[in-house]
């Protein structure tokens, strides 16, 4: 599933970034790459961007860079 | 003299320790031909000058904004003998990323190892010497925000070495990177890139890098590396491993279990009706503080300066030569009467809101709505200022990244009815056409400030790239760093509006003794009277406007031949009214923020937003002409 569909409070493991964006650059030297794990926080309102937390440091991404992140869910 | 440079991520505390090395002589200072700024300054270390840049944050060496960008331009193209790379302990494994690229400059390099206490705090304890030992650097722990290690560190700075080892990865891939970088090397000539990083960017798909590269005769090295390579993937993915690595060799982790005080701040400050609501009130807050708190003390330096005016008056006799000193003397007056009670404060308070952590938040909260008029949420802030005063607004644009954002915000920002303009709205159409049009006017500059948005989004070059920030901690500054970082704008503010709002005074005062009036009132007559409709002798008016719109209300009645505001209505009819008071709103800004726009964007963006707003203001004037008979 993308990071767009998922739901807060619950824990995903990132499986893989589309590429082509720089914005896939940036998320990985922020430490999202595939394999790790990322608590999805919140959503802004209006479709407004996620936050996410790895490692218990808290990102923003916007909506449109959470529709490129491929993410499964971790029970 | 030798120059040292602060390097680091955003939010490792870089300004804090740049204050606490080269405080109160530091200039800001714009990288060549961009709009981002950096500060400098000097220090001694044993007697010896040095001079200290702190250049904008970066997580990495491939930018993702034109400040970063600028920031890995300087980087390659000045003339740096030391790097100091700070880190922020309690966030090392994505700090040793920065480091590793840093690394590979090899430039004689420090390590500031920032926010011991805070990495603490987290259940993180890191041994110095074994980082130290595993990255081949000198580290220095510090804490920056109390000054602590501060002098240990400009000692090893003075000693600094090039880093011993190199980020070594598998045999497989050192082969590809060595083939690529050895080809680039003798193809690729006057680029700062070293050619290993410039390769291993290139073959991770870092697009400046990669097309650098692919218009060489690399191209087909380019693409076989990353074929091999997962198009970098494998790259990636061991330098992430080894930074794990290091991270696990150097600390121990003891986990707190406790949730912390902060992420309950967060469900309120970040909820989504709650939060909204506080930051509703925190603008509020602000704007109340600013304003109310800042007018009597406005009154207070205008009553100055008007006694001075009302001295020279008394000793010099030659009108001419008196006409000139007051001009100078009100120019003086102006700029004070702004950076005094206005800026001063409003910009220590956003220092503040920034220091603490709260912008990132508000960029979180807003950017939805602001993102359809191309830029980020944290554009907001200016939009709100400029309620109060354009100055403030503009300057407030320097927390904004790319330069597509800049212009967009100061735009808008200097469409927004600040409080002298709507002494125009209320005096002009509150008191003579009622209160219902003065909301109805506010809701107007609103739909047009977002539509104007939505255009310039479109028509401006540049993309927008959607939002990836990481919203830092919230950090009790020290009152040092705010005051200092408010004491550079302000006097930035201040340089740079005294000789231009002199000029604009001198030449108001001459227009007066020269009693030009009539002549201007005649240049204008075809746009004023024929285009819009106005009385031909609100022409002088509007050029005094130009220079203080708080002069508007005050000349509009003296040119119209009035003896008293309440008679306006007898010279102007409603519709005349409406469509002057749009004018006003949207016309060019003061010079003041002219300057202000100078400062930040060049001179060009000050050309830009001076036309933008005329073109706008005549054609929304014209259609209100048109219109406003209907709704009247």
């Amino acid at each position: 599933m993308k990071l767009l569909d998922a739901e807060t409070e619950k824990t995903y493991r990132v499986v893989s970034i589309e590429g082509g964006c720089q914005s896939k650059d940036r998320l990985i030297k922020l430490g999202i790459l595939p394999g790790v794990l990322i608590i999805l926080k919140r959503k802004a309102p209006l479709r407004g961007p996620f936050m996410v937390n790895l490692n218990g440091s808290d990102i923003v991404i916007g909506r449109g860079i959470a529709s490129k992140i491929e993410v499964e869910e971790i029970l | 003299m030798t120059t040292i440079a602060l390097v680091g991520q955003p939010n490792c505390g870089k300004s804090t320790l740049f204050n606490q090395i080269a405080g109160y002589k530091s200039l800001a200072a714009n990288f060549p031909g961009a709009t981002v700024t950096y500060t400098k300054g000097t220090t001694y270390i044993d007697n010896e000058l040095v001079e200290v840049i702190d250049l904008p944050g970066t997580y990495s060496l491939s930018w993702y904004d034109d400040a970063e960008k600028e920031t890995v331009k300087a980087l390659f193209s000045m003339d740096i003998d030391v790097i100091v790379n700070i880190i922020d302990a309690s966030m090392l494994i994505r700090s040793i990323e920065l480091t590793l690229e840093l690394m590979s400059l090899e430039r004689p390099m420090v390590v500031a190892l920032n926010m011991m206490d805070e990495a603490k705090k987290k259940g993180i304890y890191i041994d110095v010497e074994k980082l130290e030992e595993i990255l081949g650097i000198k580290v220095v722990p510090i804490i920056a925000k109390k000054g602590k290690g501060i002098k240990e560190l400009l000692q090893n700075i003075k000693d600094a070495k090039k880093p011993r080892k190199r980020c070594v990865y598998s045999q497989k891939v050192e082969e590809r990177i060595k083939e690529l970088s050895e080809c680039v090397d003798k193809s690729i000539k006057g680029e700062h890139w070293p050619s290993k990083l410039l390769a291993i960017k290139a073959i991770e798909g870092f697009k400046p890098c990669e097309e650098l590269v692919g218009r060489t005769d690399c191209s087909p090295i380019l693409k076989i590396a990353k074929g091999e390579l997962e198009d970098g993937m494998v790259i990636i993915n061991q330098r992430h491993a080894l930074c794990m690595n290091i991270f696990e060799q150097s600390s121990k982790v003891k986990k707190p279990k406790k949730r912390s005080a902060e992420s309950y701040i967060d469900d309120l400050l970040m909820h989504p009706i709650v939060g909204y609501v506080f930051m509703f009130l925190i603008f509020i807050g602000i704007f109340y503080a600013v304003f109310t708190g800042g007018a009597p003390i406005e009154n207070l330096v205008m009553g100055l300066f008007d006694d001075i005016d009302g001295y020279l008056a008394t000793i010099i006799h030659n009108r001419l030569a008196f006409s000139i000193v007051k001009g100078t003397v009100d120019g003086v007056g102006a700029a004070m009467g702004i950076a005094l009670p206005y800026l001063l404060p409003f910009l220590f308070i956003i220092s503040l809101l920034e220091d603490v952590g709260y912008l990132p938040r508000i960029a979180y909260l807003m950017d939805s709505t602001m993102h359809r008029m191309g830029v980020h949420g944290t554009s907001v802030i200016p939009f709100v200022a400029g309620y109060g005063c354009s100055v403030p607004a503009i300057m407030a644009i320097r927390i904004l990244k790319s330069k597509k954002e800049k212009y967009i915000s100061a735009f808008l920002a200097s469409l927004v009815p600040c409080s002298a303009r709507t002494t125009v709205i209320m005096g002009l159409v509150g008191y003579f056409l009622g209160y219902m049009y003065v909301i109805g006017l506010y809701a107007f500059n609103l739909l047009i400030i977002m539509i104007s948005g939505m255009i310039l989004k479109k028509m401006l070059p540049g993309i927008s790239p959607e939002m990836i920030i990481d919203i830092p901690p919230y950090r009790l500054p020290t009152i040092k760093t705010l005051l200092l970082k408010t004491w550079h704008k302000v006097k930035d503010f201040v340089y740079l509006a005294i000789p231009m709002l002199i000029i604009g005074s001198i030449v108001l005062t001459l227009i007066s003794y020269y009693q030009l009036n009539g002549y201007i009132n005649n240049i204008f007559k075809p746009v004023l009277s024929g285009f819009l409709g106005l009385p031909a002798a609100l022409g002088v008016v509007l050029i005094f406007g130009i220079l203080k719109k708080e002069l508007t209300l005050i000349m509009l009645y003296q040119a119209l031949g009035l003896s008293s505001i309440s008679m306006v209505s007898s010279a102007m009819s409603p519709t005349q009214m409406l469509t002057f008071t749009v004018f006003v709103i949207f016309y060019i800004p003061c010079v003041a923020t002219i300057a202000a726009i100078n400062k930040e964007l060049g001179a060009k963006g000050g050309l830009f937003v001076t036309l933008g707003t005329t073109v706008l203001a005549l054609i929304l004037a014209f259609l209100t002409k048109l219109f406003a008979p209907l709704f009247i």
